[in-house]
């Protein structure tokens, strides 16, 4: 699916499309002591990628995961995703690339209760300003793809874990962002259904989408292509 | 590239927002609903009230005078001198005069009954045309005419009827007054504004003479060019009295009507400012019940960042969220205190009145105040940075 949406291969090498770059960045929380959460790290991340950012709690993942996701600004260095340099944007630019580039699945699923599994997904489209039924038919789309094209107007209290997962990954990808980022997707799922989300996110993958999945699991990590290792905010390996 | 988010879909969010959390939302709307009803069922029963109190004033005019005879300087039984009808007629202004003569005479329901047992009831001696002078009704029969007047006839004001019995003219009633049968051919209504007729035995003033004794005038009724009130006030006393014109007495009865509705505006704004208090105390609640809420749902707030809600988008879902509850409570608010109003009208037969005003002055106000108390919850939700909003620390 991002390959369609691409940029159009004549103006640019297939192998240097790089859909987020990282250059020397450092978060750091103000003291006392201050915490440097990230301690420069520098990251490539090309396009049809499937990442594991793998390391034990604690080693600066989730602050990792946030400043690529432009959920958060770094002390210092360069962000760039999808071709914008993050330092500069405001809080609305900010929130345009996450509407329309990026995509977020979360360890607890944060789905909204009481609403079916395609209104949920459909929420990813909310804030591009689409109509309702275009929202609809994309969230049915999505929800097809992860394999739940017989949930649609299921309640997520209907759903197992696994399933509401899959909603949460649904609702990330709906939008058809350039990059999908994945924080323990499979935290809080038991080993067999963590399997299923492995194979869902590779599947995904295989079609053209960009993952960045986060975990402290090495044994799930060891299944993707690539896997970066951190440890107190710095990389081990990539 | 832009991250926008359409009217139609915030209100969806606010809607959604209150129905995942209806006892709450039921809860903390009813408070505007109460003060929202308090306001509008004060105005819709103190309207009511007064659009009855105006048709009765349109009905009997406000250009009524009653001239009676004051007290004596050494007491002594008042009355106003024998021409003093026709003297009053002469003067310019004056439409129309009716005299009326208190009797000294009893009206029971038979003979039987002893005579010291009037019933605080009394006979006055009434010219024919008293009745259109007053602008009166009759609930039932007919007022004394030319005719019924020699007869021993009386007309019953409405309260001598009910503390005589007198009910119905379907059959023949009769009545003792003075020690004679007379037949009821009438029972006044409409006269609230003369509670000494209300409870009078009204008989002609020929067989007010000839069978019951003297009928001295007590008083007279007045209608006057409306235009020239104050002027007449002036030179009745000279013109009825010359001899003594302080020994005159001019009221004008529609002045108890007007004091009655300069209290009931009185009362109307106290319950007003109280109904006020239960608003601002229900905005209170909302604000409270929202800042709450922002507290709760930090993780919807981050996962609608994640999104790509932006802060405005935030804050307006949430603001939204507060008007729409406060519109809730209007509504209900608005719907109780129309039949509160209806209710209390119907009991009390008044005309059913709710200025439509009011109706829209209190959604109006209850938007406001949910506008109000929004802000502050609104803007601490959209102030909650991203990053942290996901974590969901607090």
């Amino acid at each position: 699916m991002t390959s369609t949406k691409a940029i159009p291969l004549s103006s640019r090498p297939v192998d240097v499309a790089i859909v987020l770059s990282l250059a020397d960045v450092v978060k750091e929380y103000p003291g006392p002591p201050p915490v440097r959460a990230v301690d420069g790290i520098s990251l490539d991340v090309e396009a049809g990628e499937l990442v594991a950012v793998v390391g034990p709690s604690g080693s600066g993942k989730s602050t990792l995961l946030h400043i690529m996701g432009a959920l958060d600004l770094p002390t210092s260095g360069d962000v760039v995703v999808d071709g914008n340099a993050v330092a500069s944007m405001s809080d609305r630019e900010l929130s345009a690339l996450r509407a329309h580039t990026l995509g977020f699945v979360f360890q607890e699923f944060f789905l909204i209760d009481g609403v079916s599994a395609t209104e949920n997904v459909a929420q990813g489209l909310l804030y591009r300003g689409i109509g309702p039924d275009e929202r609809s038919k994309r969230a049915r789309s999505a929800l097809e793809r992860v394999g739940l094209g017989g949930r649609l107007g299921h309640l997520p209290s209907q759903l197992s874990g696994g399933e509401r997962q899959r909603v949460a990954i649904a609702r990330a990808l709906v939008g058809d962002p350039a990059i999908m980022f994945a924080d323990e997707p499979t935290g809080n799922l038991d080993s067999v259904t963590s399997g299923e989300i492995i194979e869902l996110f590779l599947a995904l993958n295989a079609e053209g989408s960009t993952i960045v999945v986060i975990t402290h699991d090495h044994e799930l990590a060891s299944r993707f292509p690539r896997q970066v290792r951190l440890r107190d905010g710095r990389l081990e390996m990539s | 590239m832009k991250s926008k988010l359409r009217f139609a879909d915030t209100l969806g969010l606010a809607w959604l927002g209150l129905r995942a959390r209806s006892g709450r939302t039921a809860l903390t709307s009813l408070g505007i609903a109460i003060g929202i009803a308090a306001v509008v069922a004060v105005i819709g029963i103190s309207a009511s009230g007064r659009a009855d109190l105006l048709a009765a004033l349109d009905r009997l005019g406000t250009n009524l005078l009653r001239v009676s005879a004051g007290q004596g300087i050494l007491g002594g039984p008042a009355e106003l001198p024998e021409d003093a009808p026709a003297m009053t007629a002469r003067v310019g202004p004056v439409e129309a005069v009716s005299a009326v003569a208190r009797l000294d005479a009893t009206v029971r329901r038979t003979e039987l009954i002893p005579e010291v047992e009037t019933g605080g009831l009394s006979v006055v001696a009434v010219e024919p045309d008293l009745f259109d002078v007053l602008g009166g009704e009759m609930a039932a029969g007919t007022f004394l005419d030319a005719g019924s007047s020699r007869l021993p006839a009386t007309v019953l004001g409405s309260v001598a009827a009910e503390r005589l019995g007198v009910s119905t003219l379907a059959y023949q009633q009769m009545v003792t007054i003075d020690g004679q049968e007379f037949v009821v051919v009438g029972i006044a209504d409409g006269l609230q504004l003369h509670p000494d007729l209300e409870r009078s035995a009204l008989v002609g003033f020929d067989v007010a003479t000839a069978e019951i004794g003297e009928a001295p005038l007590s008083a007279m009724y007045v209608r006057v060019d409306p235009t020239s009130i104050d002027d007449v006030v002036e030179v009745i006393p000279t013109t009825v009295n010359p001899e003594s014109p302080d020994r005159v007495e001019i009221t004008r009865p529609s002045d108890a009507l007007a004091a009655r509705e300069a209290a009931d505006a009185a009362l109307t704004q106290l319950l007003i400012a109280l109904g006020s208090v239960a608003l601002i105390v229900g905005g209170v609640a909302i604000a409270n019940i929202m800042v709450m809420s922002v507290l709760e749902r930090r993780m919807e707030i981050g996962v609608r960042r994640s999104l790509g809600a932006t802060r405005g988008h935030i804050r307006r879902q949430f603001l939204t969220e507060a008007i729409l509850l406060a519109a809730i409570g209007g509504l209900v608010g608005v719907g109780l205190g129309a039949g509160i109003t209806w209710g209390f009208a119907a009991a009390r037969g008044l005309p059913v009145t709710v200025p439509i005003e009011a109706l829209f002055g209190a959604v109006g106000v209850a938007l406001l105040i949910g506008t109000l108390a929004g802000l502050y919850p609104a803007s601490r939700a959209a102030a909650i940075p991203p990053s942290q909003a996901v974590r969901g620390t607090r």
